[in-house]
């Protein structure tokens, strides 16, 4: 027996693979799509990988540092590495803004601006990038960065981050918020300033407000306005203290008692990624997964079509097939396999353009090869699905249509 | 006669039931001995179509029997229980236009059926040729059916009809769009066609052209038949 | 004969199929978690590394000096302003004295009253040793004349008590007189105090220098302690620098240090380290350096940012990585050794490390070892990798 599916694949191959390509592209949509989605998780993922901690510290009834703002005191972390379990602690600062190229290196590099996450940490804690694509890690203490390819900086080049400039020393990658913002590391002590130092203009009107207050500003005590003053500018505060624990110690040991004597909220992994993944990008997850299952209905209607309109193409043929004695069987399973082989064509074209696109996208697209092969077995329901509305059609044809007409 | 060709007695069919019900078929009988060509003719309305159809085996009759290269088909209500194997295997169909399968070349428009009956690839193909060189199209084989002109496509889809030897080939108006010349041409080769099978050959037409050529004409009116001697005009 | 187009459909097609799946396994293989991670590796050298400190520091003057009342007075008034270079000793305000030159006043005129007090008590002396030598004359004579009986005995005792009287109006007189001396001396000595109080409102230069700023006007009150005017020397401007206690090892005097001041970054400075402070910040974790200039740049501002890099002496030698090779697995610091194709966890005890990012490695690997400096992402010891020459280059 030939296969009269392979036949007529073979015949009108043109308008085949056209249309499994068109399929191709939209199911290609339909991976970016889900790889937007995971692109978003791993991005959370590689937040928390990064970060190298197990447990995060952070203020007391907050949910920070990722998704609500948290503040400690920078001396919160000598408390903590003196409790039992502890291997190493360290400061962290996270702060979201635009860093822009500094002025004078050139006309079209001037002012190029980027929207960024700016990490304080302290070299060889955790916290620091681990691993890098170019350059080197900081080895000075103040006004060194290392920032993401997907900033777009490029090594020795200067960046303006508030009142400093910093000169970028390494490249790392896959170093993103939650948001899929790219990061910039710098010193702590910078960040720590960076975060809560304001531009000369605030820092002249907030002295000149202090002066103004006759509380502050007494005749009779001397050096009490600018002890306030310095005081005001000074910053000893970080956003989360990263925590990784002993070998074989469970992190909720050494979380409970943080939590408990500590007066800090202390989260694990567990909690955090649920943290990022259930909270953070939650609404983002589930507008994605909307547009998926619209996407996943749209492709079957279109294979559904497709399918449809070529069998009706056929359907004085398919009388003629089964007057002259072909099987239903043999009849519908020409229709499917030509639809599970236009579902074939579309899903590799499909796999391909989205990996071809992926890299063009802003934000990371992760296309897991466990979605690929869920996309191939559902793009396989779906086509088959998509099919029996055909192939009813194909089955109604009446024999004698062929005939007596 | 009896164990070749097709023989029918007491056709009926009636469509609908109760007030509704009309009766297509009132009494048809009818006897093609193998070898032999009839015509089948009538006016529209006058329940040629269904009788085609009760031939075809693609809708059963209410009453009467027929019996198909002696084996009985229907009786009384009773029939055979696989009609599309029976259609497959033992009736031939020629339509009005080739109606070939175009994304099969020509040899395997022919050769499907011999396989679909579950001939090899090889064997039904071969027979194919056989049928092809017979019809005088064996130099097309491996040309696709819209390559083919119209003579040659309906002599393909004459060889079609007769891969899997049937006793009987059913042809509906297989010369309506010829003119006489190619019509007289066809009916020639279905004439040599039955002789060389010794398949029954039942033409339904009402082409005024080729009924001179019969020598037996079924004419049915409403929805009786009656046999008439035709003129047997030599071709 | 229709058959070779018939073929090269099929080849066609049978291209395009093999071509999807070349493409999809080329895709698959290539992208996601299935490729390899590429990296690039180099070789543990031996050499030498000039470790560097660095720190940020201000510019500072060593002497500066605040220059204010001892009491709590009104300035009257302020004669030199921001700028003006003075010498040691100059008056450069003065506090409103209030009374003090009244006072004064009255002192002096109460030590010229004790003056004619002294005269007085003097006559009187005079006066009583006139009246004793009389009455001791008398006396004699009166004895003379008793003993011959021409006087009979109480005249002459009466004489004699005389005597005595008189004497003793002497050193009445003699006690007035240096009771008068004292009361002056005590007079001119609280002159003299108040003196010194009139001119403790005298605001005086302590030593040559610049005036920094001027605190108060005239007629503005301020309290003891309170600046009026403050002073430095310009030839006294350090660079007090701060230093990552973790960063600190080797910060000793006479560092030779590199020295970018905020103003003038493309001019960098020379400078050796002056002090090391003995105490350092516990809660900011520095260290405290002073840095002097070895010329003052014209211009100096205190309070100007400076980034100061001081140089160590360079090391003994020993194998070198680049930082980036050095990675953290668990608890262990180590790095990933390339050996056949495959990736090993070396774990290595790291020395000091430059500032351009070499670092000493003590123990765990030997030169020419192959070692994956950048990755694309963290490694595991089963991590497929792929060899490359470079990640991500600079940009021009």
């Amino acid at each position: 027996m030939i296969s009269l599916a392979g036949r007529d694949i073979l015949h009108s191959w043109g308008k085949f693979v056209l249309t499994g390509i068109g399929l191709g592209l939209l199911i290609g949509v339909t991976l970016s799509m889900a790889g937007i989605y995971r692109g978003m998780v791993d991005d959370a993922q590689a937040l928390l990988d990064n970060s190298g901690a197990d447990l995060w510290v952070v203020q007391q009834d907050t949910q920070g540092p990722y998704a609500e703002s948290s503040s400690l005191r920078d001396d919160v972390v000598r408390s903590v590495l003196g409790l039992p379990g502890v291997a190493r602690a360290a400061n962290v600062t996270y702060l979201t803004m635009q860093v822009r190229q500094s002025q004078g290196q050139g006309e079209a590099r001037d002012g190029q601006e980027v929207r960024a996450m700016i990490v304080g940490f302290e070299p060889g804690q955790p916290g620091e990038p681990g691993y890098l694509v170019a350059g080197r890690h900081i080895t000075r203490s103040h006004y060194e960065a290392v920032v993401d390819v997907r900033t777009g900086f490029a090594l020795g080049e200067r960046i303006r981050i508030r009142r400093h400039d910093y000169t970028v020393v390494g490249l790392t990658r896959r170093m993103v918020s939650s948001g899929g913002d790219p990061m910039v590391f710098i010193p702590l002590k910078d960040a720590q300033e960076a975060q809560f130092l304001k531009d000369n203009d605030a820092i002249l009107n907030d002295r000149a407000r202090t002066a103004a207050n006759p509380a502050l500003n007494r005749p009779g005590v001397p050096g009490l306005l600018e002890a306030i003053q310095a005081s005001q500018a000074a910053n000893h505060n970080v956003n989360t203290v990263l925590v990784q624990v002993q070998p074989g110690v469970p992190a909720e040991s050494v979380a409970e008692p943080i939590r408990r004597w500590k007066h800090l909220e202390a989260y694990t992994r567990a909690q955090m990624e649920e943290i990022l993944i259930a909270k953070l990008i939650a609404t983002s997850a589930r507008q994605i997964a909307m547009f998926l299952v619209i996407l996943a209905v749209v492709s079957a209607a279109i294979v559904a079509f497709i399918i449809y309109t070529m069998t009706l193409g056929k359907i004085r043929e398919i009388a003629v097939l089964k007057l002259i004695g072909t099987r239903n069987r043999t009849i519908a399973g020409m229709i499917l396999q030509q639809a599970l082989g236009l579902g074939l064509i579309g899903f590799i074209v499909g796999k391909v353009a989205a990996t071809l696109w992926a890299p063009i996208f802003p934000k990371y697209v992760l296309l897991e090869p466990g979605d690929a092969v869920r996309g191939l077995v559902a793009v396989m329901l779906i086509c088959a699905l998509a099919s029996t509305l055909a192939i009813r059609a194909a089955l109604k044809v009446d024999p004698a249509a062929a005939i007596g007409g | 006669m009896i164990d070749a060709g097709i023989r029918i007695e007491g056709l009926r069919k009636r469509y609908g039931e109760g007030d509704t019900a009309v009766d297509a078929l009132k009494d048809v009988n009818m006897t093609v001995a193998p070898g032999e060509v009839v015509g089948l003719i009538g006016p529209s309305g006058s329940g040629k179509s269904t009788l085609l159809k009760c031939l075809g085996a693609v809708i059963e009759p209410t009453a009467g029997r027929m019996i198909l290269g002696g084996q009985t088909i229907y009786d009384d209500g009773w029939k055979i229980p696989d009609l599309r194997a029976l259609r497959r295997d033992s009736i031939g169909f020629v339509f009005q236009a080739p109606y070939l399968i175009p994304f099969l070349d020509v040899t395997d428009n022919v050769a499907l059926l011999p396989m679909l009956a579950g001939r090899s690839n090889d064997e039904a193909r071969a027979r194919a040729l056989e049928l092809l060189v017979a019809l005088d199209v064996g130099h097309r084989a491996k040309a696709q059916p819209s390559e083919l002109s119209g003579g040659e496509q309906q002599r393909v889809s004459i060889a079609r009809a007769l891969a899997n030897q049937p006793p009987v080939i059913l042809a509906d108006e297989p010369t309506a769009p010829l003119d006489s010349e190619r019509a007289l041409a066809v009916v020639r080769i279905l004439n040599q066609m039955a002789t060389q099978f010794h398949t029954a050959i039942i033409v339904v037409t009402h082409d005024e052209k080729i009924i001179p050529t019969f020598k037996r004409i079924y004419h049915i009116r409403d929805g009786r038949t009656e046999e008439e001697v035709g003129q047997g005009l030599s071709l | 004969m229709k058959l070779p187009t018939n073929w090269s459909l099929r080849f066609g097609l049978g291209l395009l199929g093999v071509l999807l799946i070349v493409a999809l396994t080329y895709v698959v293989m290539r992208s996601g978690p299935l490729a390899p991670t590429r990296v690039t590796v180099t070789q543990a050298t031996v050499g030498s590394l000039s470790p560097s400190l660095f720190g940020i520091g201000t510019v500072e003057a060593r002497l500066a000096y605040l220059i204010g009342p001892t009491a709590a007075g009104r300035v009257s008034r302020v004669l030199v302003d921001v700028g003006d270079t003075v010498t040691a000793g100059q008056l450069l305000a003065e506090m409103d004295p209030v009374d003090l030159d009244e006072r004064a006043a009255a002192l002096e005129a109460s030590i010229a009253r004790a003056a004619s007090v002294i005269a007085a008590a003097q006559g009187q002396r005079r006066d009583a040793q006139a009246r004793s030598v009389l009455a001791a004359n008398t006396a004699r004579r009166y004895v003379e004349l008793g003993a011959q009986n021409f006087m009979n005995a109480s005249a002459v005792e009466a004489k004699q008590q005389e005597h005595a009287s008189a004497d003793a109006a002497v050193t009445t007189a003699d006690a007035n007189l240096a009771a008068a001396h004292k009361d002056t001396q005590r007079l001119e000595a609280e002159l003299a105090g108040l003196q010194q109080q009139r001119d403790n409102v005298r605001l005086r230069a302590p030593a040559q220098g610049v005036v920094i700023s001027r605190d108060a006007e005239a007629g503005s009150t301020v309290v003891a302690g309170q600046a009026v005017l403050r002073l430095m020397e310009p030839e006294s401007l350090w660079i007090r620098v701060r230093l990552d206690q973790g960063r600190s090892a080797g910060l000793i005097k006479g560092l030779p240090a590199s020295i970018i001041l905020r103003s003038n970054p493309s001019v960098p400075l020379t400078g050796k380290v002056a002090r090391v402070e003995t105490t350092s910040d516990s809660i900011t974790e520095e260290r405290v350096a002073l840095v002097a200039l070895e010329t003052l740049p014209s211009g100096l501002s205190t309070g100007e940012l400076a980034e100061v890099t001081l140089t160590l002496p360079a090391t003994a030698p020993a194998l070198l990585l680049p930082n980036p090779a050095i990675r953290r697995q668990a608890d262990q610091v180590g790095v990933w050794r390339l050996e056949g194709g495959k990736l090993h966890f070396a774990p290595v005890r790291i020395g000091q490390t430059s500032l351009d990012g070499q670092v000493q490695v003590l123990e765990g690997l030997k030169a020419g070892d192959e070692v994956v400096v950048f990755s694309e992402k963290d490694l595991s010891a089963n991590s497929r990798i792929k060899v490359v020459d470079t990640l991500a280059g600079s940009k021009p």
